[in-house]
C-alpha cells in the first residue's frame, strides 16, 4: 500500500514536472491572463521565462502585468530584459523609466524615459503620462526649462491633479526636487508658483498675473521667486523684469540662469555691453547650461560676432535640443554667416518642433496663378 | 554820434546776432530726397490722427451689419466716430487714431482702457470689414462687438511701430508720440548727430543701414514686419503668415543670409512708397538670375507675377504678394 502511494506520488509529480514545460507554462498564463487571473498569471509568466529567458512576449506581459498590480520591483527586472532582448520598443523603454521613478531609481529612470520618448510611436495618453513623469525628473535633475516645458504639455491638457502643481511649481522656481521631497514650509510657495504657472500654460492672464504678484508679495526673499515673476514679465514687459531679475541676483548670486535671462532682456532693450558682462558670467558660472549658452550666443550674434556666437548656439541646442528659440537663433546666425544649408536644416528643425500644420488647401489662393498655371505660359 | 555810426553799430549787432543764432539743423539739409518723400509714404504715416484723417473724410459714411450688430463709421466736420449697436442700445466712440495706410484698423479708448475695433476699413472694397485676426470673435455684448481689448502691453507695441517717441522704457509715452516713423525710428542716432551738427560740433553718423546683408536686414525690419523667428516661436502658421514678409521671404530657396542683393532694400525703397508694378522688381531678380544664378527658362519679365503670387489673407478682403519667392506650380499648397 506504501508502495502503490509513493508509486502515485511519484507519477503525479512527474506528471506536474512535465506539465511544467515551458509551452504549457505559456499557454496557462496566457489562459491566466486572458481570464484576468493575474497574480496566477504573474507566477506563470514567471516560472516561462526562467525556462525560456529570451521569450519576449513572456517578459512584456510579466512587466505589464506588475506594472498594472503596482509591483514596480518586478515591472523594472522584465522590462530591463525585454529592452536586452528588443530595444526597439519605446512602450518598453517607457514602462522601464516609470518603475524605475516608482523604485526610486531616477537617474536610469530619466534616461529610459528619454529613450521611450524618443521613439515617437507611444500613444497619445500613454506619452502624456510618460512627459509628466520625465517633466518630473528634468526638474529634480536640474534641468528645469526641459521640466518645465514637458510638464507644460501635460497641463495644457486639462490635467491639475496636485503633483502636477508642484512639479509645475519646482520647475518654475528652479528647485531640483520630486514634489515628494519638497520641505514642508516651502510648499505653499512651490504649489503657488505651480497654480500661477497652470493658470499662464492655459492662457488664464489675469489670475496667472495675480497668482505671480502674490507669490512675490508673500516670499519676497525666497530664491527663484524673483526669477520666476521676472520670466513672466519678460513677455510683455522687459523693462519691470529686469528689475525682478537684478533683486534675484541679490538673494541667490549663483543663480546663472538669472544672470542670462539678464542678459536677454538687456539685449532686448538695446544695451548690448551690459548685456555681454551678463551673458560671459552666466556662461562662465554655470558650464554647459543650455539657457547660459544660448544667452552669450545671442548677445555674441548681436554683436556680429557671428563664428563664436555660432558655437554657443550650438552648444544650448545639443544642450536642450526640444528648445525651439535655440534652433530659430542658430538658423539665424548661421545664414548670417552664409551657412546656407546649415540655416535651412535649422529652419526645417525649428519647424518641426513648432509643430507645423500639414498641407493646407492654400493653393487656389494663388490669385496670379503660377509658373505653371495656364494663364502664365 | 552820427547816423553812419549807428547804422554801423546796429549792422554789426545784427550780424553778430545772426551768427550767434543756432542754425536749424534737419535731416533734410542733408537727406533732402528722403525726408521730403518719407513722410508721405504708408511708414511715414503709420496711424491718421484727429482731425486730419483722409481717407475717413474721403468715405464719411460706412456701415456694416455683422454678428448680430451694426457698425457705423462716420466723419462729420472732421471728426469721426466709431458706432457700434445693436436692440439693446449703441455705443459711440471718437476715433482718436486709424492704424495703417490704405486699410485703417481703429485703436479706440473706453473707461481708460484701449479697444483694437472689431470692424476695420479696407480699402479693396471700400468699405468695413472684420478686422484681420479677430474672425473667430463672436461678441457677447456692445462691448466686445466694439472692439478687442488690448492690454498696455499689447498696443505698445503697436504704437511702437506706427509711430515715433510713443515708446520710452517699454511705457506707453502718447504725450510724446507722432505718428508715422520718423528718421530717428529707424537711425538711431540720427537725432544726436543733426543735434551735433546743429551745434558746430562733429558726431558719429548713425550706422549705415545699407552695410547691412539679407539675413540682419529682415531681423531689422522684422522688429515691426516679423522676423523669421517670431513668427516660428510663435506658431503664427498657415496663410495668415503671408504678411510677414521678412518670414515668408527667409523660407524662400534664393535666400540668401549673407547677401546683399535679397535683402528688403534690395526691392523697396522705405523712403518712397510701395511700388506696385511688377516689372520694376525685374532688376532685382536679374541681379542674380542670369548672373550666378540660373535663369527662368519662360520669362525675364514680370518675375514676381509668377514666382510671388498673390495670396488673399484669410477670410479677409486684403491681398499681399508673398515673399516667398519660389517655382509655384498650379495646385501647390501653400507653403507654411
Amino acid at each position: 500500500m506504501r508502495s502503490a502511494r509513493f508509486f502515485a506520488v511519484t507519477v503525479g509529480l512527474s506528471l506536474l514536472a512535465r506539465a511544467a514545460t515551458f509551452d504549457e507554462l505559456a499557454a496557462q498564463a496566457a489562459q491566466a491572463r486572458r481570464g484576468n487571473q493575474i497574480p496566477e498569471a504573474i507566477e506563470l509568466y514567471r516560472q516561462a521565462v526562467q525556462l525560456r529567458a529570451t521569450w519576449i512576449e513572456g517578459w512584456w506581459f510579466l512587466g505589464t502585468l506588475s506594472y498594472a498590480t503596482y509591483k514596480y520591483g518586478d515591472c523594472e527586472s522584465a522590462f530591463d530584459q525585454f529592452v536586452k532582448l528588443d530595444g526597439k520598443r519605446a512602450l518598453a523603454w517607457s514602462l522601464l523609466g516609470l518603475c524605475e521613478f516608482e523604485t526610486g531609481k531616477y537617474d536610469p529612470a530619466l534616461d529610459h524615459l528619454r529613450t521611450g520618448l524618443a521613439g515617437k510611436d507611444l500613444a497619445p495618453e500613454v506619452e502624456a503620462g510618460v512627459r509628466f513623469h520625465y517633466g518630473l525628473l528634468l526638474t529634480r535633475a536640474g534641468l528645469f526649462d526641459q521640466g518645465n516645458r514637458e510638464l507644460n504639455r501635460y497641463a495644457q491638457g486639462g490635467a491639475h491633479e496636485p503633483m502636477l502643481i508642484a512639479g509645475l511649481g519646482l520647475s518654475a522656481l528652479r528647485q531640483p526636487l520630486l514634489p515628494k521631497d519638497v520641505p514642508a514650509e516651502r510648499m505653499d510657495a512651490v504649489m503657488k508658483a505651480g497654480a500661477a504657472e497652470r493658470s499662464l500654460v492655459l492662457g488664464e492672464i489675469e489670475t496667472a498675473a495675480t497668482g505671480f504678484q502674490e507669490l512675490v508679495k508673500e516670499y519676497p526673499a525666497m530664491a527663484g521667486v524673483h526669477y520666476l515673476y521676472g520670466t513672466y514679465l519678460s513677455y510683455t514687459r522687459p523693462e519691470e523684469a529686469i528689475p525682478e531679475f537684478r533683486r534675484e541676483l541679490e538673494l541667490n548670486p549663483d543663480n546663472a540662469e538669472a544672470d542670462a535671462m539678464l542678459a536677454l532682456l538687456l539685449l532686448r532693450v538695446k544695451d548690448p555691453a551690459g548685456a555681454l558682462a551678463y551673458a560671459k558670467k552666466a556662461a562662465e558660472a554655470k558650464a554647459a547650461d543650455a539657457l547660459a549658452e544660448y544667452a552669450y550666443g545671442e548677445v555674441l550674434l548681436g554683436t556680429g560676432e557671428l563664428r563664436p556666437a555660432i558655437a554657443r548656439l550650438e552648444a544650448a541646442a545639443r544642450l536642450d535640443p526640444a528648445a525651439l528659440q535655440y534652433h530659430t537663433a542658430l538658423a539665424t546666425a548661421y545664414s548670417r554667416a552664409g551657412r546656407h544649408e546649415d540655416a535651412l536644416r535649422e529652419r526645417r528643425a525649428a519647424m518641426e518642433l513648432a509643430g507645423v500644420p500639414g498641407r493646407e488647401s492654400g493653393a487656389q489662393n494663388a490669385r496670379s496663378g503660377g509658373a505653371d498655371s495656364p494663364e502664365n505660359r | 554820434m552820427t547816423a553812419g555810426y549807428v547804422r554801423t553799430v546796429l549792422y554789426l549787432a545784427l550780424a553778430a546776432a545772426a551768427q550767434a543764432a543756432p542754425k536749424t539743423v534737419t535731416c533734410a539739409n542733408c537727406h533732402r530726397a528722403e525726408a521730403q518723400s518719407q513722410p508721405k509714404t504708408g511708414m511715414g504715416i503709420g496711424i491718421e490722427m484727429s482731425p486730419h484723417q483722409e481717407v475717413l473724410e474721403r468715405h464719411p459714411k460706412q456701415t456694416l451689419d455683422k454678428n448680430g450688430y451694426h457698425y457705423d463709421v462716420e466723419n462729420k466736420n472732421g471728426v469721426s466716430t466709431y458706432t457700434v449697436s445693436d436692440a439693446s442700445g449703441a455705443l459711440t466712440l471718437p476715433i482718436r487714431y486709424a492704424f495703417g495706410y490704405r486699410n485703417f484698423t481703429f485703436v479706440l479708448e473706453y473707461q481708460g482702457r484701449f479697444y483694437e475695433s472689431l470692424v476695420s476699413y479696407y480699402e479693396p472694397i471700400a468699405g468695413l470689414a472684420t478686422t484681420m485676426g479677430d474672425e473667430r470673435i463672436h461678441p457677447h455684448n456692445l462691448t466686445e462687438a466694439m472692439g478687442r481689448e488690448t492690454p498696455e502691453p499689447e498696443v505698445t507695441p503697436c504704437f511702437g511701430c506706427h509711430a515715433s517717441g510713443a515708446v520710452s522704457q517699454g511705457k506707453l509715452t502718447l504725450a510724446t508720440m507722432k505718428p508715422g516713423l520718423t528718421c530717428e525710428h529707424c537711425h538711431a542716432g540720427a537725432e544726436a548727430h543733426m543735434l551735433a551738427i546743429s551745434a558746430g560740433k562733429t558726431a558719429p553718423s548713425p550706422r549705415k543701414l545699407g552695410e547691412m546683408a539679407a539675413e540682419e536686414m529682415s531681423n531689422f525690419c522684422g522688429e515691426c514686419h516679423r522676423t523669421w523667428e517670431s513668427v516660428v516661436t510663435m506658431r503664427l502658421f498657415g496663410e495668415k503668415n503671408v504678411r510677414f514678409q521678412p518670414y515668408r521671404l527667409a523660407n524662400s530657396q534664393c535666400f540668401l543670409g549673407d547677401d546683399k542683393r535679397i535683402r528688403c532694400t534690395a526691392c523697396h525703397d522705405p523712403h518712397v512708397e510701395l511700388v506696385h508694378d511688377d516689372a520694376s522688381y525685374d532688376r532685382a531678380c536679374l541681379a542674380c538670375h542670369g548672373v550666378t544664378q540660373k535663369t527662368c527658362t519662360v520669362s525675364n519679365k514680370n518675375c514676381v507675377s509668377c514666382h510671388m503670387p498673390k495670396v488673399q489673407a484669410p477670410l479677409n478682403p486684403t491681398v499681399f504678394t508673398d515673399h516667398n519667392i519660389r517655382v509655384v506650380h498650379a495646385g501647390d499648397p501653400y507653403p507654411q
